[in-house]
């Protein structure tokens, strides 16, 4: 699979560059539609959560921000790349292109997009007096994790979707759900003791609060919580490879 | 030489059955969790022999053609050369570097120019970023599009749309090449080009598989020709016998009724 994926690679940079290109070409406002759409939401967020519900969070937007970019990069990553097979069914059928290739794509893509706002909320968290600091060279750790992370569910969902049209609904209602069982909007200080085990328990959950950490406090993250996130995503992708590396040859029978 | 000696393509006693599922539903996971049942379990579903027990060869070097009636599996016959199939039971062994050209236009995208086009329709087909930035002049030159290659592809009418695709496509230099129903495309003068580039791929002694309805092409173009029938094998031979035969079988009483009942279709 790591093999195809070299040997494709230039086709890999290729229709991830179309990817990005084609989302801002004939868009009048272009790259910034990047950064609009979580200001957006972080905008609805902070009516809703501090002046509705009296959430008290110093820079409660920069807060918000440190966790809904990597979010959004995970929540679109997983939507796009759960279809990924069944819409490249022209690949599938007509071509002997490895079918990783188009299960990747799409990661990378909104991988570039989420570099895209994050450089610039970095930007903008300057006016905000948010204080960035060394922690940020543990960011690319944070990044590999969660790419392993993405790919491994990705692998999983993409082949589950071939046979299962449906696959493309669950993981948009999972993920809406799972959004607010992460501390994304509120932080994990909140959650009852009791529960705290099972929120941890989500690898995304603790990469959340490590970007929050580097992001909001300036601090290394908790590196127990990490390596556990490292683990899991390690042995996910094990078992995505095996999975998708087990029906791929079904793939062009069944789109 | 390897073991098959003198054959770019053996292929022996090949079937392939698909399952299908009743067209009104796709499979859901929530009928799989209702009626626990799951695709790939055997027996749980109907199933379409789209290729039977077909075995034939083709020398290294020759040009085999494949005809048929639609829905005769020439198609499916092709994906399992390619290998992008795999057998439900017998084998296929290609030797050397194959191009599958199946489809044309294989990861073309509309907002993209002719020239972006080119180069990933090429990653696709397996060249190399160098093969393509070599080759870019002589496909533009090929497809006669100079002047639109760096507009988007859907200003493209469908007959450029092809030339474009076909360009591209033909570019590749295999050992084995496979086209099916991708080889006169465009105006007349493009298909002429079209064939030249054939008939160059013959004298330089590649092997090429190629579907298409036009039996006059398969006279002139193939030396061996297979004849496909329900999924079977119904003729393998020189060329102009099994068009013969086909052509026999195609005017006789019996089939002018199913003709009749298919263009009615």
């Amino acid at each position: 699979m790591f093999r195809a994926l070299y040997r494709y690679r230039w086709l890999l940079y290729e229709l991830v560059l179309r990817d990005v290109i084609i989302r801002y070409r004939g868009s009048v406002l272009g790259v910034l539609w990047t950064l609009l759409t979580p200001l957006l939401f972080v905008a609805i967020y902070i009516v809703v959560f501090a002046f509705f519900l009296h959430l008290n969070i110093p820079h409660y937007s920069v807060f918000l921000i440190g966790g809904l970019l990597p979010w959004q990069w995970f929540a679109t990553a997983l939507q796009t790349a759960t279809n990924s097979i069944v819409e490249g069914r022209v690949y599938v059928t007509n071509s002997i292109l490895a079918p990783v290739v188009l299960v990747v794509v799409p990661i990378l893509s909104s991988f570039v997009q989420f570099l895209l706002s994050f450089a610039i909320a970095l930007v903008v968290a300057q006016f905000f007096h948010v204080h960035l600091g060394w922690s940020m060279v543990a960011l690319p750790l944070l990044f590999a994790v969660q790419m392993m992370l993405t790919m491994a569910l990705a692998l999983f969902l993409a082949t589950l979707n071939v046979f299962y049209r449906d696959a493309t609904q669950l993981i948009a209602v999972l993920l809406a759900l799972l959004f607010y069982l992460i501390p994304i909007v509120y932080p994990l200080t909140m959650v009852p003791d009791r529960f705290k085990p099972f929120v941890m328990a989500d690898p995304m959950a603790t990469l959340v609060l490590s970007y929050q950490q580097i992001f909001y406090s300036d601090a290394f993250p908790n590196w127990p919580f990490f390596l556990y996130a490292l683990g899991v995503s390690l042995g996910l992708l094990y078992l995505g490879r095996l999975t998708f590396n087990r029906y791929k040859e079904l793939f062009a029978d069944y789109i | 030489m390897n073991r098959y000696g003198n054959e770019a393509i053996r292929v022996e006693r090949v079937s392939k059955r698909f399952r299908v599922l009743p067209i009104r539903k796709q499979a859901t996971l929530k009928d799989a969790i209702v009626n626990f049942q799951l695709p790939w379990f055997p027996g749980s579903r109907r199933f379409i022999q789209a290729v039977e027990d077909v075995s034939f060869s083709v020398p290294r070097g020759t040009t085999l053609g494949i005809l048929g009636r639609n829905g005769s599996g020439k198609t499916t016959l092709m994906r399992l050369l390619a290998g992008i199939y795999k057998p439900t039971s017998g084998s296929v062994h290609v030797s050397g570097m194959m191009a599958p050209l199946l489809s044309l236009g294989v990861g073309f995208h509309p907002e993209m120019s002719g020239r972006e086009n080119l180069r990933i329709s090429g990653l696709v087909l397996g060249l190399t970023p160098r093969q393509i930035a070599n080759k870019m002049d002589a496909i533009i030159d090929f497809s006669e599009l100079r002047e639109f290659i760096d507009v988007p592809v859907r200003t493209y009418s469908s007959g450029m749309y092809m030339r474009l695709a076909f360009s591209v496509a033909i570019s590749v230099d295999p050992d084995v090449l496979l086209l099916d129903e991708v080889l006169a495309v465009g105006d007349e003068s493009f298909s002429h080009k079209c064939l030249d580039r054939m008939r160059e791929f013959k004298d330089r002694k590649k092997t090429i598989v190629l579907v298409t309805h036009d039996a006059t092409l398969i006279e002139s173009w193939c030396d061996t020709a297979l004849w496909m029938d329900r999924g079977k094998a119904k003729l393998h031979g020189p060329a102009e016998r099994v068009v013969d035969a086909y052509h026999r079988d195609l005017h006789s009483p019996s089939m002018e009724g199913v003709l009749l009942k298919e263009s009615r279709l």
